[in-house]
């Protein structure tokens, strides 16, 4: 305790009395966010399939996914914007915008449904089956399950499906070149 | 002899950001003793193991506490690496060192900004979370939240960061050593301040390793330790020496913080410096299997993440031990022999959290 500092923040007080505050009026005055900003999920309804990958890698349950119906709900109260949906979409049709959703009085599930032209699922509803007499082995459908679920043996002439992983997504048979796989 | 009476303190007590509750045994204004409990804000997030998957599992441990965040989801991820034996790309390592260090730099300016305010000083704390809220901008900018980063997955990290960000970063940090200059002088030097700190809450370096002290607690008390030593993420490639003090008391704590904020501004400077070109992270196949122990620094101290996995998509067992219930010993040796009016300062020197350690 050598000295007595006088006037420490006379400066800062100083420039306070001349510069704008440090605050803004939000939301009168919006806010600037940045690109990043992960404020709230959107799906671009049209380039769903419906595998249902986002709603098994949310962690706090906030998607519903209805191959039937072509319905994509989420309850918005409920996502946590962690983003995990968003690295799971192997259709990339769901991303992270900027800025909040509305507060609201009551908690909303917000519903998307699929055009009416693509009702049926692209996918079918089943599980891939491959035709052994048009397959190749070229493993593209391996390489492109977002569930590691199919394992190709290109020397042994196997093509196997783990039933359990599989989402039933169908991005194995939009891949197969020689059209070897069948959603059944 | 004078008789003793039982203040109760907490769960609801204007300096205490969280619940915790203690019993003061006074002897007039003398605190003879401390119970505290726990057990307010509990939220069985450990138990979540069961229902998530590992992969899950990441966004769940980073919300164990909103200050810590970005240390937790680096400790599970590193733990669960060790397990499956994966090798995080270089340039992730480095990307998890800087949002470590600047986690560390918002963590710090918070706590001073309550200390400020715990000592009744509002225009130091206005000014310390100014200049925190500088950093959030820049967590905002490069990884899209400001307190929950979500950046850390197994593998790696979800999110590169371009060269403009890193100018941002560097400018950032420029600016903010210069304007925490007259912040740092204020808090050693200032005459109301010293005589709130001084002194006060001396935990001598026998009790401090005695009790299991950790962080800038333990160093405060002059002894040398730092989990960062131990090289994980990029830490080993990076020039790291911890910052003591010798006095034990409160001004000590507060001066090891400090000098740990300038510390973290150097050690961005030199990993945005040192930082590879490559991928951000690893491909993860299969599921873990074993199990393993790994400590990291956090800005409170230093936590130890467990996993036990059983080659299924769950874990069987996550344990985390935060650096608040490794410091509530030291805290309730520190209360004994204080005065009443010191102890809501002496409870946030210990930079306590008790949602992470609740869980």
């Amino acid at each position: 305790m050598d000295k007595t500092r006088m006037f420490t923040f006379a400066g800062r007080v100083l420039k306070n009395l001349f510069h704008k505050p440090a605050t803004v009026q939000y939301p009168f005055q919006p806010a600037n966010y940045p690109e990043r900003m992960r404020g709230h999920v959107v799906i671009r309804i049209e380039d769903c399939i419906s595998c249902g990958l986002c709603m098994r890698a949310c962690p706090s349950g906030a998607i519903a996914v209805d191959r039937q119906a072509g319905t994509w709900k989420i309850a918005r109260f409920d996502c946590v914007q962690c983003g995990s949906c968003v690295l799971a979409c192997p259709k990339k049709c769901l991303h992270m915008e900027k800025g909040y959703t509305a507060p609201d009085i009551q908690k909303k599930t917000e519903t998307f449904t699929k055009p009416a032209a693509q009702a049926a699922p692209a996918a079918g509803g089943g599980k891939p089956a491959a035709d052994a007499d048009k397959c190749v082995y070229c493993t593209l459908c391996a390489k492109k399950c977002p569930q590691q679920a199919i394992t190709v043996d290109r020397a042994a002439k196997i093509w196997k499906l783990d039933a359990e992983k599989c989402v039933g997504c169908g991005i194995c048979a939009g891949a197969c070149p020689k059209k070897a796989i069948e959603m059944k | 002899m004078s008789t003793r009476s039982i203040v109760p303190f907490g769960p609801q007590h204007p300096v205490l950001p969280e619940p915790v509750h203690l019993d003061l045994v006074l002897e007039d204004e003398m605190v003879v003793d401390a119970v505290p409990s726990i057990g307010y804000i509990h939220r069985g997030l450990e138990k979540l193991v069961d229902k998530r998957d590992f992969k899950q599992y990441v966004y769940i441990a980073e919300r164990v506490c909103g200050i810590c965040s970005c240390g937790h989801g680096l400790g599970y991820c590193q733990a669960v690496e060790q397990v499956m034996g994966i090798e995080v790309p270089d340039r992730a390592r480095y990307l998890r060192t800087i949002w470590m260090e600047m986690s560390r730099v918002h963590s710090h300016l918070l706590w001073l900004g309550l200390l400020a305010d715990a000592m009744g000083f509002e225009s130091l704390f206005m000014e310390s979370w100014r200049l925190r809220e500088k950093i959030l901008d820049l967590f905002d900018e490069t990884t899209g939240g400001r307190i929950i980063h979500s950046v850390n997955q197994v593998g790696g990290v979800q999110k590169d960061m371009d060269q403009g960000m890193l100018d941002d970063i560097l400018r950032v940090t420029r600016d903010l050593e210069k304007d925490m200059k007259p912040v740092i002088d204020t808090f050693l030097q200032d005459y109301t301040v010293q005589s709130r700190l001084k002194g006060v809450g001396v935990l001598s370096k026998e009790d401090a390793i005695g009790l299991g002290a950790v962080g800038p607690m333990l160093r405060a008390s002059g002894v040398s330790y730092d989990a960062r030593l131990l090289g994980y993420a990029a830490y080993g490639e990076l020039s790291v020496e911890p910052v003591l003090s010798t006095e034990g008391d409160s001004y000590g704590r507060c001066a090891v913080r400090l000098q740990e904020i300038l510390q973290s501004f150097a050690l961005i400077r030199e990993a945005i410096g040192k930082i590879p070109a490559g991928p951000v992270s690893a491909p993860v196949k299969g599921n873990p299997d074993g199990e393993y122990f790994f400590r990291i620094e956090q800005p409170r101290g230093e936590a130890i993440y467990y996993v036990k996995c059983n080659g299924t998509k769950n874990l069987e067992r996550f344990r985390l031990r935060t650096p608040t219930t490794s410091n509530i010993p030291p805290m309730v040796q520190l209360l004994k022999g204080s005065q009443l009016a010191d102890v809501p300062l002496l409870i946030l020197t210990i930079d306590p959290c008790v949602s992470c350690t609740e869980r």
